[in-house]
């Protein structure tokens, strides 16, 4: 989907995306303007509910520790006020999907799960309804759709904080999964003009073209010869699988150098065999250490015992 | 967000793949592709100029960044009025070797980029588009 | 553009070609016409091909390199490949590209190491 080029702050939710969302819970321009005639009213009772919302979070254990002091009570009830004054500013475009997007992040910055988010919510709810309708008495049915005006663009507000929470869990767990496929391939020099890259987990595409690219270039860096590529720690062998490890043998003959498949347990030579992968081309062997052995041959050199002193 | 490349080049005789490739080239690195990625991309362009020039005689390459969000991608367009695929299905199942001289090549290329869409028709021309991303 | 000038060296009884680094298909086709006739005269151990500053290899270069290789080995030599860039190596392979009639090696040392000593079984990517 070719998105507007907004700016940076609506990645999570676009605006297009916002009207969408609007439209769904069916907020209207009517609610809009609903809730404008609101903004005398609320402005006035604000205070008090900004007030009772923090009394309750001061009073409740888990959500008192993201208040340390009486300066962060005070900057967040002003914040908490803003907030609540933006529920009656009459315009609910890009700026204040932006704005409120901005709320999401900083959440999961601190660590603010969704759950007191929410549960925040419904103490909004409780605390406003009575306050919304009592500024209505002579009409109760414009007090009644003003409160739901009110509640649906509250309900907005959640859905985008969650959405934004979500995203930047999101962004944290992709960092943290390719730091693992960085740690699980590693190509260790074993020895001046030997490589040795054990394989672990399965192998799909992506991790395929990681492996191979570490490979190669870690071949290319230590002047390698040999390039031992050890299966041991792959549990399921599959024609995919087969296939890649295949590949990755080419490709590394394409650059002079010649690979040692170690870690073939009976178990995967059954399997390829039956898949009618054809490794004959391919020096294979049981255990990386019998995969040195094979590489010191290649390199025409030997082991020798130290002669005793 | 700086604005996304494109731009296109004719594609007339073998000297032209050359050109394709350098556009294609820069493009992609501007677009911030690893090496890599960027060498998949080139050969694939290669490739597809190649063809054109093989069996269409001439023909056109267009080329643009796309944007969606969390990802950003390099969209390649060779149209030709050549004489188009006869039978598409077939052209999508030569050999997994490609380098003899007989066929398009077009599993091989397909292979190297993320996405490939083919319009033929016979007598025609075709149209050939691929695309390759990478997450931002 | 102008056609890239193949330099056909000879270097310990083979023949050195330094591939440039995006030819183009003219440019190619003269290597294999410069390696031939460089063979008829020097007729040695084979040639060896600088792939370090190549970019990018499609079907028809390496078409053009197997044929080369395949003339060469006709004429009584053997040819390496030397110092294939893993970018390339890896685009190749997904390509479906082989080079069945040459050898490889990591550099042109050891690529003319290699076509110094007879060895009855070289390495075959």
């Amino acid at each position: 989907m070719m998105r507007r080029d907004v700016s940076q702050q609506t990645t999570e939710v676009t605006a297009e995306e916002w009207v969408r969302r609007k439209e769904f819970v069916g907020f209207t321009e009517q609610d809009a303007q609903w809730l404008r005639e609101l903004r005398p009213a609320a402005d006035a009772f604000v205070g008090d509910v900004v007030e009772e919302l923090y009394r309750r979070f001061l009073a409740c254990e888990e959500t008192n520790a993201f208040f340390p002091d009486e300066a962060a009570v005070a900057r967040v009830k002003a914040l908490q006020t803003a907030y609540f004054r933006g529920l009656t500013q009459g315009e609910y475009g890009e700026a204040y999907l932006v704005d409120r997007l901005k709320i999401g992040r900083v959440h999961q910055r601190i660590g603010l799960s969704p759950r007191w988010y929410m549960g925040a919510y419904a103490l909004y709810a409780q605390l406003v309804t009575p306050r919304v309708l009592a500024a209505y008495p002579a009409d109760p049915v414009k007090g009644q759709r003003t409160l739901v005006a009110l509640l649906k663009l509250m309900n907005l507000d959640q859905e985008l904080a969650v959405t934004t929470y979500l995203a930047a869990r999101e962004a944290v767990i992709s960092q943290q999964a390719r730091e693992i496929l960085e740690i699980a391939t590693p190509v260790v020099q074993i020895w001046d003009g030997v490589v040795a890259a054990p394989l672990i987990g399965s192998l799909d595409t992506a991790r395929t073209q990681q492996f191979m690219e570490r490979l190669l270039e870690r071949v290319v860096e230590t002047n390698s010869s040999v390039a031992l590529v050890d299966i041991t720690g792959v549990p399921t062998i599959d024609t995919v699988t087969a296939q890649h490890l295949i590949e990755t043998v080419t490709a590394v003959r394409l650059l002079g150098a010649q690979v040692v498949l170690t870690g073939v347990r009976p178990v995967i030579a059954q399997t390829l065999v039956h898949l009618g992968v054809d490794l004959s081309d391919i020096i294979t062997r049981s255990s990386l250490a019998a995969g040195l052995h094979v590489a010191l041959d290649i390199l025409k050199l030997q082991v020798t015992g130290k002669r005793p002193a | 967000m700086n604005q996304a490349p494109g731009g296109d080049v004719v594609i007339h005789s073998e000297r032209d793949i050359v050109g394709a490739r350098k556009a294609v080239r820069l493009a992609a690195t501007a677009l911030g592709f690893g090496l890599t990625d960027v060498t998949r991309i080139v050969t694939a362009a290669s490739e597809l100029a190649r063809n054109i020039v093989c069996y269409a005689g001439s023909g056109r390459l267009r080329w643009r960044g796309l944007d969606a969000g969390d990802r950003v991608g390099l969209e390649l367009i060779f149209e030709d009025r050549g004489p188009g695929i006869a039978d598409l299905a077939q052209a999508m199942q030569d050999g997994y070797t490609s380098g003899r001289g007989l066929g398009l090549g077009l599993p091989g290329t397909k292979r190297l980029m993320d996405e490939m869409e083919i319009q033929s028709t016979v007598g025609q021309g075709t149209i050939v588009t691929v695309r390759k991303w990478r997450k931002t | 553009m102008s056609t890239d000038h193949i330099a056909v060296l000879k270097v310990r009884e083979a023949l050195l070609v330094t591939v440039p680094s995006d030819p183009e298909d003219a440019t190619v086709a003269a290597l294999q016409e410069q390696v031939l006739r460089a063979m008829e005269r020097h007729a040695g151990k084979g040639l060896v091909l600088d792939l370090s500053g190549v970019e990018t290899v499609d079907s028809y270069f390496a078409r053009t390199i197997t044929e080369t290789a395949q003339m060469v080995g006709l004429m009584g030599g053997r040819t390496v490949l030397a110092g294939m860039r893993p970018s390339v190596a890896m685009t190749t392979v997904q390509l479906g590209l082989l080079f069945p009639n040459a050898l490889t090696a990591l550099d042109v040392d050891r690529a003319l190491d290699l076509l110094a000593t007879p060895e009855p079984d070289g390495r075959r990517p």
